[in-house]
């Protein structure tokens, strides 16, 4: 029997500390819609499972009223258990202790558990709910996030790092999240921004509310910043977890399959009527990939940013799959400024953690117009063409429809490294569509007939005839078969299965060099 | 953005300042003035037509996602739509486009008309 109360001490201890900034604060924290710290942990893990770490740290400031202001775990609580049977670390910032602001120890226990997640190779989940730096404890607090940051950049690639956005997460502190691989918000509780309102109308004049300014739909639709938006905390969460499922634990482990009821073999038979007679009509794509998919389930990734570019995972007879497919129903399908940028930084996600690449093709071009040009459309489209060549994961494409000039090269055909490329009996593989490519290739023809127009309209047909189709990439070895598309399923997943001891290594080297 | 053309009439010669205001031509005269109005008007591009409305306050604008021509319009002012309706067509990419409501509500105005050119961003129609 443990003598002097000792026991009674440490429970005592244990009970203050759980309670974070006191009830008084955790019922504000409720008021607010929001769960504590805490509670937003024990819906994280499976039951039982969560193992706090640093659980007595405090801060050790001595600076204005700091030796006499109580910060139970320095405002963040940390430590790991399991999700679905799997480790994972994650910290939850405490706002009912001084705010969630962060100070030298707050960091210090992040940092601990972003190495310790880095060591034993499992992912990294940071819930965001903080003022932001604890002004008292001046540039301590700066140097925590610059450790922070610097973390999340060398595990980048080696652990899937997710950050929750769960309340305020401003200035500085949003550069964590945005180094992750995955940002979440939730809708109505949730903000990120560099400057808030305040600052913005004093500096500009420009009157702004913080939910437009920084929003979760802010960022999940227009700054493109966020990936997810979950209701609220527990969908929110919910959503973490469904992400973290498709995820393998490292980059030296693969996702962990999931088996399925669904027949590897199922035959589709609407998928040979979903492309439109009239080439100029569009369709939902999100048809194709979920009558495709086990069960019909994908998980979209940034769903309400650059809809013309669908990037999911689905899974294909258990493994996951990393979906990259135009989306002709929103503006033509064509790649823009930020369908580049979404699709480049996916495929980059997927290839860092051994995700294999389906990509689906009905692509008409590049968007045209100045805004676009002057926008960086160069630069910007550059990326996915570099993502894609790096990419050294199994890589398959299916064409569709329009896989024209240098878009149908950026949707990874062939020689950026597709491993097996498809394509069904509409497909259009060409420089340009039959209307352009007619008035170039045979101005003269038109111009010199006694009738232009309907010569015009003959050559249109024969260029169509002759290349509008897949037959002629198929005869040049640029497309490995052309398929029925209710086989797409079975021929998809047996091309996955064959590529599944696929072995590929770039050059040795520092880094490449993409074009940021 | 204001145009200027020579023109000659009678074999005296004007210079004329022409604005596109995207509305009914207007025509403004400059030296050596006063400049027959008639004239000029032929030089100005007439729009293939005149937008039927201006979105009210706190109406929400639809913008056109790329540019491209307006094929057809499916909704008039007052109609209610619901998320995800067909609001018009919008050709772009040679593809035709559907350009949907964002939201459930009712249509304030149609700020374009059929056959309009349109730019990224331009509106296209406003809902409450």
């Amino acid at each position: 029997m443990m003598a002097n109360g000792k026991l009674e001490s440490l429970r005592r201890q244990k009970a203050e500390i759980s309670l974070g900034g006191g009830q008084k604060r955790i019922d504000k924290q409720h008021e607010s819609g929001k769960l504590t710290a805490r509670e937003r942990l024990a819906s994280f893990f499976d039951e039982g499972t969560f193992v706090e770490i640093d659980v007595f740290v405090s801060h050790r400031s001595s600076n204005f009223d700091m030796p006499s202001v109580h910060a139970p775990g320095d405002g963040v609580v940390s430590g790991y258990g399991n999700v679905d049977g799997r480790l994972v670390f994650a910290y939850a910032q405490d706002f009912t202790v001084l705010g969630g602001s962060l100070g030298e120890y707050h960091a210090e226990k992040i940092v601990k558990a972003q190495k310790m997640a880095m060591k034993m190779g499992v992912p990294l989940v940071g819930m965001n709910d903080s003022g932001g730096a604890r002004i008292q404890e001046g540039v301590n607090a700066l140097s925590g996030y610059g450790k922070i940051f610097y973390n999340n950049t060398i595990a980048s690639g080696v652990i899937p790092q997710i950050s929750v956005i769960m309340g305020p997460c401003a200035g500085g502190a949003v550069y964590s999240p945005a180094i992750t691989d995955f940002i979440f918000m939730v809708d109505g509780t949730s903000q990120m921004f560099i400057t808030g309102p305040q600052v913005i109308k004093a500096v500009t004049g420009e009157d702004v509310s913080a939910e437009k300014l920084g929003g979760a739909m802010t960022h999940n639709s227009v700054s493109g910043v966020a990936h997810f938006i979950g209701k609220d905390d527990r969908d929110t969460i919910a959503l973490v977890k469904e992400l973290l499922s498709y995820m393998p634990s490292n980059n030296l482990e693969i996702a962990p399959p999931k088996p399925t009821a669904d027949d590897t073999n199922r035959i589709i038979p609407e998928l040979n009527d979903i492309i439109p007679d009239n080439p100029n009509k569009g369709y939902d794509v999100y048809k194709v990939i979920e009558a495709i998919a086990d069960d019909g389930r994908y998980f979209d990734v940034a769903r309400h940013y650059a809809k013309n570019i669908v990037t999911c995972f689905i899974r294909l007879a258990g493994s996951t799959v990393g979906v990259i497919a135009n989306q002709p129903k929103v503006a033509a399908g064509c790649l823009d400024i930020n369908a580049s940028d979404k699709a480049a930084r996916f495929v980059r996600r997927c290839d860092a953690f051994n995700i294999p690449l389906l990509n689906i093709v009905d692509v008409p071009g590049f968007l045209h117009g100045v805004g676009q040009e002057t926008g960086g459309i160069i630069r910007h489209g550059a990326k996915l063409l570099y993502a894609y060549c790096e990419a050294t994961v199994p890589k398959v494409t299916m064409i569709l429809r329009k896989a024209y000039g240098g878009a149908y090269i950026a949707m990874c055909n062939k020689e950026l490294g597709a491993d097996l490329v498809f394509a069904w009996p509409s497909a259009q593989i060409a420089v340009m569509g039959a209307d352009g490519a007619a008035n170039i290739v045979f101005r003269k023809d038109i111009k010199d007939a006694e009738d232009p127009i309907a010569k015009r309209a003959e050559k249109v047909s024969e260029y169509e005839e002759k290349f509008n189709n897949p037959y002629r990439a198929a005869e040049m070895g640029y497309v490995e078969d052309v398929i029925e598309p209710a086989q797409s399923r079975q021929r998809l997943i047996s091309a996955f299965d064959m590529l599944e001891s696929k072995r590929e290594s770039l050059p040795a080297k520092k880094h490449g060099n993409i074009p940021l | 953005m204001n145009k200027k053309y020579n023109i000659t009439v009678n074999g005296t010669a004007y210079a004329v300042e022409v604005e596109e205001v995207g509305g009914a031509p207007v025509v403004t005269s400059a030296a050596p003035a006063p400049a027959p109005v008639a004239p000029a008007a032929p030089a100005a591009p007439a729009p293939a037509a005149a937008p039927s409305g201006t979105a009210s306050a706190g109406a929400s604008v639809v913008e056109a996602p790329m540019p491209g021509t307006v094929l057809d319009i499916k909704v008039s002012p007052g109609q209610a739509v619901g998320a995800g309706d067909t609001l018009l067509i919008l050709e772009a990419m040679k593809m035709e486009n559907e350009i949907v409501a964002p939201q459930a509500g009712t249509v304030d105005a149609v700020l374009t008309a059929k056959g309009a050119q349109v730019n990224a961003g331009d509106g296209l129609v406003s809902l409450k």
